[in-house]
């Protein structure tokens, strides 16, 4: 059978119209837990029920009650035999309703009851023995309790000073965590302080910085003044003066040059300060201009150049500085600020 | 409970019946009272004896107390429980009783005279009353033909291969009649909360 099929019997076994082999197998299919077969079934059993609603009510015989009632004692087993015959109606699925008559069921037996009233009587006699004991131990009893009273003052005394040292304890935990609090704050402090050092240090090292690189400008101002010493304690050193153009009337220069180690050392001074992206480029000339090095003005507007190696130093005639772009050019582009006839 | 409902069938509360379990003598006197009436009723409507539906209700409400029969509130209202109890057995007893006598000596042709008597019943408590209404009306309102095929399955515990060759009908048909008025009993039947399940 299929499920349909299932569905279509569920009428016809809650009014118990299924063939033996048709409702074993639909109480296999119950089994098997088809919960909308359940559903249905519960329905129709219940429909099914109310069918003797449907009938002329007839009262039982008067007599039916007492009978019954009486024959509830066990010691009328005949009833309980007549109703041990197993029922084939709705079904094995129906049977958790009907449970067949199990003698060990009829509770409680003879025998039951005999164990119960024996277990009944040993804790009577039990408890009697018990009372008995403890009345003759009364005396001795007092005197353990006594006994105890006092070693529960002993105790009491004990706790009590338990009690006052954990609430001294407390107080000066309390003061500890005061401390404690005053130093984190000193810390707090400390640590601004700290900060506030390294700051300074920060600050030191980058005037330290700045003056190394102060010190480095001055060792090389240094160097050249030694370049320039040296080149005026040379014998065979020659001066140039250097005047200013139309464009640096106040400006004028002074260039050493000594013609054996071709070194030459230019002063200029008044110059106008450089435009952005400018340079001044000191030529020496002979036939035509050759760079001999670009410089810048300090802010005092004096430039200083030395020119460690002039080639063909015998035949220069002139010196001249234009203003080039910077990084300076191969040939003057722009206007001569300078210049000097030898 | 008041007393309106104190002796009414359709109204047993599942708790009474805990308390009989319990061994409750007085709940027991009760559940016979609520229940003997119907249950006494539909024994002797399948049974067709006195003596022996009156030895049947002996033997059910004796299992009931001993706890042999156990009613499980999962499965319907008590009164339906206690309806399907007494129709297995009556059923049983019949069986028993076909096989030891020769057929058709007391056998019953279905008869339409059992519908509820309408005049006042001592025994009838007014819940019990109404749903006697409903449900004779809607039996009443069932084609013959289905009423039959019910009331042989239900009442004398024939399989619709019985009931075909009993009513020379073909089997088929006689499902289809039994489905039928299920299903109208059913829808009719449905607003009938007193007895819980047939909704």
């Amino acid at each position: 059978m299929i499920h349909e099929e299932f569905e279509e019997a569920v009428p016809l076994y809650a009014v118990g119209a299924l063939e033996r082999t048709d409702r074993q197998a639909f109480e296999a299919h119950l089994l098997s837990g088809c919960p909308s077969c359940h559903a249905a079934l519960k329905e129709y059993q219940a429909v099914a029920a109310l069918l003797p609603y449907g009938l002329a009510p007839t009262p039982p015989p008067r007599g039916l009650k007492a009978k019954i009632m009486a024959a509830r004692s066990p010691a009328n087993p005949e009833a309980a035999k007549r109703s041990s015959q197993p029922s084939l109606e709705p079904g094995e699925w129906m049977n958790h309703l009907f449970p067949p008559l199990s003698s060990t069921r009829s509770f409680p037996s003879n025998a039951a009851r005999f164990v119960l009233a024996f277990a009944g009587l040993l804790v009577v006699a039990g408890a009697g023995y018990v009372g008995w004991t403890l009345y003759l131990q009364a005396p001795a009893e007092t005197e353990r309790l006594q006994q105890l009273e006092t070693a529960l003052q002993r105790e009491s005394a004990k706790m009590a000073s338990l009690q006052r040292e954990i609430k001294e304890k407390e107080a000066a935990l309390a003061q500890l965590r005061q401390e404690l609090e005053r130093r984190d704050a000193e810390i707090g402090e400390l640590r601004d302080t700290l900060i506030r050092r390294e700051a300074e240090l920060d600050d030191a090292q980058a005037q330290l910085a700045q003056l190394e690189k102060h010190g480095a400008a001055f060792r090389r101002v240094r160097a050249q003044q030694d370049e320039i010493a040296a080149l005026l304690r040379m014998p065979t050193v020659k001066v140039v003066s250097l005047s200013g153009s139309d464009l640096a009337k106040g400006a004028g220069g002074l260039l050493l040059y000594d013609p054996d180690t071709k070194k030459a050392w230019l002063y200029a001074f008044n110059l106008p300060p450089l435009p952005g992206g400018k340079t001044y480029q000191l030529w020496a000339i002979e036939q035509k201009p050759v760079s001999a090095g670009t410089f810048t003005p300090d802010t005092g507007q004096k430039g200083r150049l030395l020119i460690k190696h002039l080639p063909d130093f015998s035949r220069i005639n002139q010196f001249a500085v234009s203003l080039e772009p910077a990084g300076g050019r191969p040939q003057p582009t722009g206007a001569i600020y300078l210049s000097g006839r030898l | 409970m008041d007393t309106s409902s104190r002796h009414a069938s359709s109204v047993i509360d599942p708790k009474l019946m805990a308390q009989v379990v319990k061994g409750d003598h007085q709940a027991f006197s009760q559940l016979y009272d609520q229940s003997s009436a119907l249950l006494f009723t539909l024994a002797l409507r399948i049974l067709g004896n006195r003596d022996e539906a009156a030895e049947l209700l002996q033997d059910i409400y004796l299992e009931i107390w001993r706890k042999v029969a156990r009613y499980d509130v999962g499965r319907g209202t008590p009164m339906a429980w206690l309806v399907t109890l007494t129709r297995s057995r009556a059923i049983d007893r019949l069986r028993a009783r076909a096989s030891k006598t020769p057929p058709g000596v007391d056998s019953t042709e279905p008869s339409l005279d059992h519908l509820p008597d309408q005049s006042p019943n001592p025994f009838e408590i007014q819940a019990d009353h109404e749903l006697r209404n409903a449900v004779g009306k809607a039996l009443a309102e069932l084609p013959e033909a289905q009423r039959q095929a019910l009331e042989l399955a239900y009442y004398e515990g024939l399989s619709h291969t019985d009931i075909a060759a009993r009513l020379n009908q073909p089997v088929g048909t006689i499902k289809t009649r039994i489905k039928l008025g299920m299903n109208k009993l059913r829808a009719a039947l449905r607003g009938c909360s007193s007895q819980g399940e047939a909704r």
